[in-house]
């Protein structure tokens, strides 16, 4: 074992060594610097395995032989071994990715690098407060003169104004270190903790002013200007190790120093932590520049990890882990995106996009940003999971607000960001040349993340049985992705089979489980399909729809809410880069993210407060909440809301639908939104009915589903967009199946069924085939279609279907929906809610027509002439849908009669059978006997219209009854834009977009704020001395002055 | 339920009835509304007439298949009404299919004749066809509104959605009729049949009178004779409908012709006295009064 003193000994000797060598010889000079980093990397990594692994002691370690206060003490234990270890690896990564600056910049650079590091070491390993301060003092000179090695003409004033600051707390910090020497008779951190100075008159002074520079060191906001102009101006490379080592090093002071000043002070830290979270996420917001936006994404990230320290008390034995999960993520990943910053080498945020020309790297981007944002599989994801948990328990509902929110400020703009990268042009002008020395730490620092993450996960309750093999598969697909498209379809679309049949051996006895694994894995397969209509590799697809259908899976086979969560964050990643692959689509998978994001976070709120209710990690807990339990099912049903479109959360939809490409807008219409229905049956059932808050909750989704259905179609009447017209129909068929669900009777869930399976069946159909339609013709607008009966007569038949089924009309299985929310409606006396659903049904109907006349009736254009039907792999998957269609029309009683046993288990029965008849107490219907008169009928009229037919005559176009004139443009002829304009002027009034001009003026008020914020951000080193002064006076006036 | 041949022939039969007397009264409102207007008007017989003739003509041109199948679809719709329809209360004979459903079934199997002849009349190409649809849909989400309301408070007040039920529940004489039982609901039904039948005001559809308009402008020959099948057969589904609905329904075929005839005069009888509406104006129409009318209905069950 080589001791830990050895770090500094070998630093500070190499830092005086290369002092000695001649100024031009340089690559000497970098070769022993990196041998240096390497080598107390290794003594520290050495120090963790031995922590780790062999379960050794912690060490103490006395300078010169003598024991404290006369010597300057460090303790190397698992804390240190593991902060040390971050801290050197990206020192020594920071080292090798600045190697050629630093060769440029002089031997000098690279004694001030090497010391910097050790400082950090010693920073965090030191017992000592004099210790302490003289390092951090050593940090800071090193951090502004490395700040120099950019040759940005701001470098020099940013680190001048660093300096100046760090001058000023250090100056306080000692101040504060004399006192406590006073009061305490010692230098040493734990005698000086244990000496219980704030019992000590006068002591609360020396804690203060300790705590105030402590606190400072770390950037918190506002008083922060200082420290973002580093961020700014320092190389990326740098500045990477300012926001990794520096942050690291610096919170482990204040944890540290937790001890001081005791519980007492606690809140403060919380406080401070809390404001600099929201703060700076909010400046975030309006960055243009990545380095800047970094800056603040950094000091936001340190303002939660203080508030985590804040509330360590509550959080109690979970402190480290969580800490820790939050804090490895924000190193790894804010290290490497600031690396990637310097090979990007863009000053504003819309340069990212030339990550495109190599994928791999946008793959890391994302990596990041996601591992930031808490996503799974990253260890933030669970830290984030246990740091809600606990605050839920201690009933910390302020805090678990706040850290939400400025969570969600956060996905923002990195989303924004991460938008951009993936949609934006290409710049022509930037260049990514490949070099090892700087593409090498990105990797590492995003394998870092995964394997972390996969560590970590067992250590949260639960998490030992989150399932990765799904997420396997999607990780071989990534490996894959340079294969054609044929190839990878197959191989996805086997395993997808395989994975059911194993899931359908464990759902033997849960009915809903088993319909929504069809739903979600069948539909899979049968989506997939048209994908073999593709060219090309279709780089990045299969990983992300996998990816997406594993999110899926798991929530069907979730046990635990953690599990649950897992996979509902899995399958929001995936879709959302599914959605984003469409042309115009970056503002819609932006939209769709944040609603999710959102969703997510008022999910795992209720989750938090069902947890705490009964300490209870599976989701049965969800059936007996007792902390706020109205406000918990509140959330929960919002979370699923955001899924499934529904009034006040839907307007990401149409967009995100509409936009995305021929087969994805299927997987996410017909399948996605089915996660969201499945989450509100789920909580529905663990709620039940009769309770006081319950009860309200379900009246008022009745309404909202009600009003969305009428909102959803009534918007779709009027799209002259095809695919948006889809969209907005999906939000109203979600509209539908909230109402029923919400009615929480036998008849009700029953329609709520008949309903999501119909839907699933016919929006696949639809989107499949007008997706293919789009993609064949080159447009969206309906209106310049037409006549496409004759070229596509097999699209015609699947559309015609589809809108029978939408349309509720006998004999097709829509029509039993419909029949059953009747029966259900009235049963359960929600009258006006009932008749507002039926208006929209009827609704339904215009744009259904609108639909199938514009796109395959009226006039053939004269440029689709030569137009052929769409590919049969398209065709296909519709038809097989469509045998789905006829069975559950023809015989409607073997699916909904097991449903409605499974169902008599919660609800008292409405509904029973005889034979193919149905029955309640309303009335009855017999959906196979319709079929059978329907169908007799329809071909005796048919027999009847062919035996009166005499020779029939084909007529071309145009030979049309027109009164003295000749129409011979089919633009003129066809009869389909603003086809409702009557209609429009009567009720139009109804479809006013409120909620888009809702949610604009939240944002705008958002970023009005964020704006009006910013401005204390002068840059002047006055103002920015001003605010660590003033913050300093409030602090302190809060703390002791009584205020 | 009966799959039977005897059941088949008498439903054929009354199919046969309902043809009949539905081309009759047809031709007896046009001369009511001719003498209204001071003319003499057609001869009771027209219809049969009208209708041989477009059968037997030679010429007939198609412009594709959904074309074709439009008036099926439509001639469908109407029929369907009728077979699924209880016609004449406690008979066996006439009960017709109506065991496969309830009224859902029949409010719902309306829009299959109206889908299939609007996809056969787009198929025709014809611009005022699609116009003359799209008011037509346009026009009957909002009939429907009423109509929706006056279901649900029938099925309040009588616990049920079958119309066997709701006719046996009327029949301890005039006073237990609907109209006197639930006047609210009854007016709400019967203001929206002035637009489910098509008459002043509510005719733009169509337009009579004016240029060759609606869906059936292109239709002619044998597939306009099919169109006029049905209308005879949906006028007295619909007005039997209403008669089981709010009129006490009828025992025998006397009561069915006098009770039909005067619920279908009640849209003849307004459409003669008012002006047609816009399209915007009819939508908004019904979303007043008929459907204030409606709610009330209910609101005095809760």
């Amino acid at each position: 074992m080589v001791a830990p003193i050895y770090i500094i000994a070998v630093a500070l000797g190499l830092a005086f060594l290369l002092g000695l060598l001649k100024s031009s010889s340089t690559n000497l000079g970098s070769l022993l610097m990196l041998a240096g980093l390497a080598f107390i990397a290794f003594v520290s990594g050495q120090w963790l395995y031995e922590f780790l692994i062999n379960g050794r002691a912690t060490e103490m370690i006395f300078t010169a032989g003598f024991k404290p206060p006369f010597s300057i003490n460090l303790r190397m234990g698992m804390q240190e071994a593991l902060l040390t270890t971050m801290i050197n690896a990206a020192g020594l990564l920071s080292g090798l990715y600045l190697i050629d600056t630093l060769k440029k910049t002089g031997i000098n650079s690279m004694t001030v690098l090497l010391v910097f590091v050790m400082s950090l070491n010693v920073i965090v390993m030191t017992r000592d407060i004099f210790n302490l301060f003289v390092f951090l003092e050593i940090s800071s000179i090193a951090t502004a003169g490395l700040v120099l090695l950019s040759s940005k003409g701001n470098a020099f004033q940013a680190g001048m104004k660093y300096l100046i600051a760090t001058g000023i707390i250090s100056g306080l910090f000692l101040i504060g270190i004399i006192f406590s020497y006073l009061y305490a008779g010692s230098l040493n951190i734990d005698e000086l903790n244990a000496a219980h100075i704030m019992d000590i008159k006068g002591g609360a002074i020396a804690i203060f002013i300790i705590y105030v520079s402590v606190i400072l060191e770390l950037k918190p906001f506002p008083a922060n200007g200082w420290g973002i102009d580093v961020y700014t101006a320092a190389k990326p490379g740098f500045s990477a190790l300012i926001s990794s080592g520096t942050a690291t090093a610096g919170l482990y002071v204040a944890y540290k120093l937790l001890p001081l000043g005791g519980e007492t002070w606690l809140p403060y830290f919380t406080i401070i932590g809390a404001i600099t979270f929201i703060g700076s996420n909010l400046m975030g917001t309006r960055q243009q520049n990545p380095n800047r936006l970094l800056g603040y994404s950094s000091i936001s990230q340190v303002g939660l990890l203080l508030m985590i320290l804040g509330l360590s008390n509550q959080l109690g034995d979970n402190t480290l882990f969580i800490a820790f999960s939050i804090l490895i993520s924000h190193y790894a990943a804010k290290a490497g995106l600031f690396w990637l910053s310097g090979i990007v080498k863009s000053q504003n945020l819309e340069g990212w996009a030339v990550l495109r020309k190599q994928p791999f790297m946008l793959f890391l981007f994302g990596t990041f940003i996601f591992a930031l944002i808490g996503f799974p599989p990253f260890p933030s994801f669970f830290g984030k999971w246990q740091l809600i948990m606990e605050l839920a328990t201690q009933e910390n509902y302020l805090w678990m607000t706040l850290i939400l929110t400025g969570s969600f400020i956060e996905a923002i703009y990195l989303f924004k960001w991460l938008g951009f990268a993936i949609k934006l042009d290409v710049p022509s002008n930037i260049v990514m040349k490949f070099e090892w020395n700087k593409y090498l730490p990105v990797y590492l620092m995003a394998l870092t993340l995964y394997v972390i993450g996969f560590y970590v996960s067992p250590m949260v309750e639960g998490g030992a049985f989150i399932n990765y093999i799904p997420l396997l598969f999607v990780l071989a697909l990534f490996a894959l992705d340079f294969l054609p498209v044929f190839v990878k379809n197959t191989i996805s679309i086997a395993g997808i089979i395989y994975y059911m049949v194993d899931l359908f051996s464990q759902l033997e006895n849960d009915l809903m489980r088993q319909i929504f694994a069809v739903i979600f894995l069948g539909g899979a397969v049968l989506t997939l399909m048209a994908g073999y209509n593709k060219k090309g590799t279709r780089a990045g697809f299969y990983p992300m729809a996998l990816m997406m259908f594993a999110g899926l899976t798991g929530i069907i086979e979730a046990n635990s809410m953690l599990e649950f969560f897992f996979s509902w964050e899995i399958m929001t990643a995936g879709s959302y880069f599914l959605i984003i692959r469409g042309k115009r689509s970056m503002p819609h998978g932006y939209s769709y993210m944040l609603f999710s994001i959102g969703g997510a976070y008022a999910l795992l709120f209720g989750f938090a407060l069902a947890y705490a209710s009964g300490l209870d990690t599976t989701i049965a807990a969800l059936g007996h909440i007792t902390q706020l339990t109205t406000l918990a099912y509140t959330l929960l049903a919002v979370g699923f809301m955001t899924k499934t479109a529904s009034l006040g959360l839907h307007i990401w939809l149409p967009g995100a639908h509409g936009e995305a490409e021929s087969d994805v807008s299927p997987m996410v219409s017909a399948i996605l939104l089915k996660a969201g229905v499945f989450g509100l049956m789920l909580l529905f059932l663990y709620m039940g009915t009769g309770t006081e808050g319950g009860d309200k909750l379900l009246y008022v989704l009745g309404w909202v589903g009600a009003l969305t259905t009428l909102v959803g179609n009534l918007g779709a009447v009027f799209q002259e967009d095809a695919k948006r017209l889809l969209a907005y129909s999906s939000i109203g068929q979600l509209g539908y199946i909230l109402f029923a669900v919400s009615i929480m009777t036998q008849l009700g869930w029953l329609a709520g069924f008949t309903y999501t399976i119909n839907h699933f069946m016919f929006k696949a159909i639809l989107f499949l085939v007008i997706g293919g339609i789009v993609v064949k013709l080159g447009t969206h607008n309906m209106y310049e279609m037409g006549g496409m009966i004759k070229k596509m007569p097999f699209s015609f038949i699947a559309v015609l279907i589809s809108i029978i089924v939408i349309g509720g009309i006998p004999p097709l299985s829509g029509f039993a929906g419909k029949w059953l929310f009747y029966h259900a409606i009235i049963q359960k006396g929600w009258y006006f809610q009932g008749a507002v659903i039926f208006f929209a049904g009827i609704i339904a109907f215009l744009y259904l027509f609108k639909l199938i006349h514009s796109v395959f009736l009226g006039q053939l254009k004269d440029n689709h002439r030569n137009m052929k039907e769409i590919s049969p792999w398209i065709l296909i998957p519709s038809y097989l849908l469509i045998i789905g269609i006829m069975i559950f029309s023809a015989f409607p009683q073997k699916i909904l009669q097991p449903i409605g046993e499974m169902l008599s288990v919660y609800f008292p029965e409405s509904l029973h059978w005889e034979g193919t008849k149905a029955y309640t107490s309303l009335g009855y219907w017999d959906g196979t006997t319709i079929m059978i008169v329907v169908m007799t009928a329809f071909i005796l009229l048919l027999g009847w219209l062919v035996l009166m037919s005499k020779k029939i005559k084909k007529v071309e176009q145009f030979n049309i009854v027109y009164a003295a004139e000749r129409p011979f443009r089919p633009e003129t002829t066809h009869v389909s834009y603003n086809i409702y304009a009557g209609y429009k002027k009567a009720v139009g009034f109804l479809v006013t977009p409120v909620v888009e001009i809702f949610w604009d003026s939240m944002s705008a008020l958002l970023f009005d704020f964020a704006g009006w914020l910013r401005r204390i951000y002068s840059g002047n080193m006055q103002n920015y001395a001003l605010h660590v002064v003033l913050f300093i006076v409030v602090f302190y006036l809060i703390a002791l002055g009584g205020l | 339920m009966d799959y039977s041949i005897t059941k088949f022939l008498w439903t054929l039969l009354g199919l046969f009835i309902v043809l009949n007397w539905g081309m009759l009264m047809s031709s007896t409102m046009r001369r009511i509304g001719a003498r209204v207007s001071g003319r003499f008007g057609i001869p009771w017989y027209q219809p049969w007439i009208d209708l041989t003739k477009l059968y037997s003509l030679k010429s007939q041109v198609s412009h594709g298949a959904m074309f074709f199948l439009g008036p099926v679809f439509r001639l469908m719709g109407g029929v369907g009404i009728f077979l699924f329809l209880p016609i004449i209360y406690g008979s066996d004979h006439w009960s017709n299919y109506s065991f496969s459903g309830d009224l859902i079934l029949i409010l719902y199997f309306q829009f299959f004749g109206m889908l299939g002849m609007a996809l056969g009349a787009g198929e025709g190409g014809h611009p005022h066809s699609a116009i003359g649809i799209s008011r037509g849909l346009s026009q009957f989400t909002t009939i429907e509104v009423p109509m929706t309301l006056a279901v649900i408070s029938l099925a309040i007040q009588y616990q049920t959605l079958s119309i066997s039920d709701i006719v046996a529940a009327q029949q301890g004489g005039f006073t237990t009729w609907t109209l006197w039982t639930n006047p609210l609901a009854t007016a709400a039904g019967m203001l929206s049949l002035l637009g489910a039948f098509g008459h002043s005001p509510f005719n733009l559809v169509k337009a009579p009178n004016e240029i060759p308009i609606g869906p059936p402008t292109e239709y002619h020959g044998v597939f306009l004779g099919v169109l006029r099948t049905n209308g005879a057969i949906l006028h007295v589904a619909e007005a039997a409908l209403f008669m089981n609905l709010f009129f006490g329904g009828a025992t025998n075929w006397v009561e069915l012709i006098v009770k039909t005839f005067l619920i279908y005069f009640w849209s003849v009888f307004v459409g003669t006295v008012f002006p047609r509406f816009r399209i915007e104006q009819s939508v908004r129409w019904f979303l007043k009064v008929p459907t204030i009318i409606g709610i009330i209905a209910i609101i005095i069950f809760l």
